[in-house]
């Protein structure tokens, strides 16, 4: 029960992690896959009628985490509690740089916003890995189950901790050259002319440049936490996240050489799916790993709801998934194919 | 050194009502106009007359803007659930939990699916289609609301609940959570409200373009709609909604009700209060014009009916901002009164014929589109320090509430960064607006072109 509902608020986060990550990866590549201001635009057009639905999913998962494990969403939210404003202050920036961007067709208005627009999905890029090796190396949980973190202490893994240190921060870079490899992948499959080589050409060498970061953070992650091996080895969802990165792998390498971008795409969705997911698998049951003590740690089974709130919530969490399921059949054949952009009483962007 | 400012409480207070009533200006907008835009959708599919589709294109645009801010500014108000009130989340987390969850999963995921669609699908999906989605985004916008409004009269008024082994709050029938009476008469009142903020706005650029005498045809369309609509949806925010809100709040929270009212003293043929400044130290209202037995009258229904005052009840179980909350309620309940006359005469006016021509009446219509923001902020400061000290009502003080672990420092920090920030996103989004309502309903139809896979717009 309680590993059911461990899978499904992964599930929620990640799928946030997926959709939003196109766009943080597009949004970091805005300035160097497109020149001129139309092929800004471009860029802009791809994201911009679908992020309020990507966003959503974070609710989706915030409500999700408060409901099922709301001992970890209180310890969690108050201990990252700087970090989390700066990736909400992101998000709003964000959000509104894609939308007031095309309001005014005026090149240093559009400049402002293009910068602002690069600069906070860069940001959230770094953030996200960051926080997702924060919950990786653990964080200072003291007896209560409470923590508090500073931005940064002696950039060391152990005792007290700050939100950045060596092992953090290089999982934050593999987020950002991942994520903009994810965003490199959309922008080819979404846009045509320049744009589209560009972004094609881009996607290649940030694959590339993933594959030592990720080696890198595999033997990171041994010295870090040199318990993870033994426990993801009898996990069997750990082995079917292997599996989905493996077929993701093949799918994104033959999809890039052959020049098949849904396939491309596709593969790049899975892979950072299957990642993230035999991340979540390895950790299992350890929520929040505290660095000082291992017997402060949150695990799933301490911090869950009592069963009968759980089992009222899996008689409509299903439902909502089904709809979320329908809403993004309706979402990609509505906005399938290229974009292009028209200049008139329909266009914003 | 003891004052308000050392205590961690108040900055958190602080922060999230800033927040929240920062946020709530904007859904307050869109769940008012979602239903507009539908209506004049649906005529349009009906009547084949483009001028409603205009009427549609124009407003999309205002909704989308709304619409926008609502997003980035609303997730900041879940995830302060976390980081600022980290204690209460602990406590009633698998209740409230449930339906921040539903809202996400059957409001949002709805309403940001088809958003897009309503703002720039026209030409891709065809009337049909496009009425669908101007559908799909009322009804989002509305189901949040109400999955939004459950959560607050939990908090008001909890029902359905367990008390676990922990000691934490579980829910133990889904179906007394979900069909709370508070709630269905608080949903009922608060967006009721958002329709006369929309109908008012809608009005008010009506009069705006009349004024001006620019696009008589789509100016006369919104000033009919939108004083016909606000007439009716301000009645009904008043009676019976507003009224049987106050008779909940007199039969479940009664201290609240005399500080609502400034009564100190409690007694049958309590009067209500026209005009009067509570004073807390001296107990009494300070020149009041009171109406007799009118008190007694709205919240018990008979004249002689016997009114707690704050006395009856422990200082404790006082609302901690009385005279706020005094403030709050009576500047509400005049503004909802002035609402139903002017929309009452602009409707008379109307059926005179003389609506679009009578100049003083279109600049009142003109300004006074602020006032339902301050009165609907109003309200729900009403509900929200009506309920003090209480988090949950009746089960877990404020005080217990917030996050602990989080220092003053970093509370004052984010509350800052927040202001900074929104206040650049006011002048964005005024900015904007302007823009948009400047530039006008367009006048030049659009044709419909086949669906095709290559393009969206």
């Amino acid at each position: 029960m309680i590993a059911t509902w461990y899978a499904v608020v992964s599930f929620m986060l990640i799928v946030y992690i997926v959709l939003d990550g196109r766009n943080f990866g597009a949004g970091m590549l805005h300035w160097f896959v497109s020149k001129t201001p139309e092929e800004r635009r471009q860029v802009i057009a791809a994201i911009g009628p679908l992020w309020s639905w990507h966003e959503v999913w974070l609710v989706g998962f915030g409500g999700m985490l408060v409901a099922i494990f709301p001992r970890l969403m209180a310890s969690a939210f108050a201990g990252y509690y700087l970090a989390l404003f700066l990736i909400l202050w992101c998000l709003i920036l964000r959000g509104v740089s894609i939308e007031v961007g095309g309001h005014i067709n005026d090149r240093l208005w559009q400049g402002y916003w293009d910068f602002n627009f690069v600069l906070s999905n860069f940001l959230l890029a770094i953030l996200f890995g960051a926080a997702a090796g924060n919950v990786a190396r653990g964080v200072p949980v003291d007896a209560e189950g409470n923590f508090s973190m500073a931005f940064f202490t002696n950039f060391n893994v152990r005792g007290y901790v700050g939100l950045l240190d060596w092992y953090t921060v290089s999982i934050a870079l593999l987020a950002a050259v991942m994520l903009a490899a994810h965003g490199a992948t959309y922008l080819t499959l979404k846009t045509e002319g320049p744009v589209h080589d560009r972004a094609e050409k881009s996607a290649r060498y940030l694959w590339i440049a993933c594959i030592p970061l990720l080696l890198v953070i595999l033997i990171e992650s041994r010295i870090v936490r040199p318990d993870l091996p033994g426990r993801a080895l009898s996990n069997p969802f750990w082995w079917l996240g292997l599996i989905v990165i493996a077929i993701s792998t093949i799918a994104l390498i033959s999809g890039l050489t052959s020049r098949n971008e849904l396939r491309a795409f596709i593969g790049s969705n899975f892979l950072i799916f299957g990642l993230l997911a035999t991340g979540a698998a390895a950790i299992f049951p350890v929520m929040l790993l505290s660095t000082l003590a291992p017997e402060n740690s949150l695990t799933a089974y301490a911090v869950a709801s009592n069963p009968n709130t759980l089992r009222l919530a899996s008689l409509w969490w299903p439902v909502g998934l089904a709809l979320a399921v329908f809403y993004f059949i309706f979402i990609s054949r509505r906005y399938a194919g290229k974009v292009s952009i028209q200049r008139d009483t329909q266009g914003f962007y | 050194m003891n004052s308000i400012f050392n205590d961690p409480g108040f900055w958190h207070r602080l922060q999230f009502a800033f927040t929240l009533v920062y946020h709530y200006l904007f859904p307050q907008l869109t769940m008012g106009l979602a239903w507009f835009i539908v209506y004049w959708k649906w005529r349009a599919l009906r009547t084949g007359d483009d001028k409603y589709n205009q009427a549609v294109r124009f407003w999309a645009k205002i909704f989308g803007l709304n619409f926008a801010v609502g997003v980035v500014t609303g997730i900041p108000m879940e995830f302060q659930f976390g980081t600022n009130w980290a204690d209460f989340s602990k406590y009633a987390g698998g209740v409230v939990g449930q339906t921040l969850a539903m809202e996400g999963m059957f409001a949002f995921f709805l309403e940001s699916a088809f958003v897009g669609a309503l703002i720039w699908g026209e030409k891709r999906l065809g009337p049909r289609g496009h009425f669908a989605a101007a559908l799909a985004v009322a009804l989002g916008s509305w189901i949040s609301g109400y999955f939004i409004l459950v959560t607050n009269a939990f908090m008001q008024h909890p029902v359905g609940y367990q008390i676990e082994a922990n000691g934490s709050l579980g829910i133990a029938s889904m179906r007394a959570y979900l069909l709370n009476p508070w709630a269905w008469i608080q949903f009922a009142h608060n967006q009721l409200a958002a329709v006369v903020t929309g109908s008012f706005v809608v009005a008010a650029i009506g009069a705006f373009y009349a004024l001006r005498g620019l696009y008589p045809v789509q100016s006369r369309l919104y000033l009919r709609a939108g004083t016909f609509v606000g007439l009716v949806a301000s009645l009904f925010v008043a009676f019976p909604t507003g009224d049987a809100q106050a008779k909940m709040v007199g039969n479940h929270q009664p201290v609240t009700l005399a500080a609502m009212e400034g009564k100190f003293e409690g007694g049958p043929m309590a009067p209500v209060a026209l005009i009067g400044q509570p004073n807390v130290a001296k107990q009494r209202l300070d020149n009041p014009i009171e109406v007799p037995g009118a008190l007694s009258f709205l919240a018990y229904g008979h004249f002689g009916s016997f009114v707690h005052g704050l006395n009856d009840f422990p200082k404790d179980a006082w609302p901690d901002n009385i005279e706020l909350l005094y403030y709050s309620f009576h500047i509400m309940i005049t503004l909802g009164t002035l609402f139903i006359v002017l929309m009452g005469f602009a409707t008379l006016q109307n059926l005179r014929g003389r609506l679009e021509t009578s100049r003083l009446l279109l600049w009142v219509l003109l300004l006074a589109f602020p006032y339902p923001y301050i009165a609907n902020t109003l309200g729900w400061m009403t509900a929200e320090l009506g309920r003090q000290p209480w988090l949950i009502y009746g089960l877990f003080h404020t005080r217990d509430g917030y996050s602990k672990v989080v220092s003053n420092g970093d509370t004052i920090f984010t509350l800052i960064g927040f202001t900074g920030l929104y206040f650049v996103l006011g002048l964005l989004f005024l900015g904007l607006t302007g823009r948009e309502i400047g530039k006008g309903p367009e006048e030049r139809p659009t044709t419909v072109i086949p669906k095709t896979k290559e393009t969206f717009t």
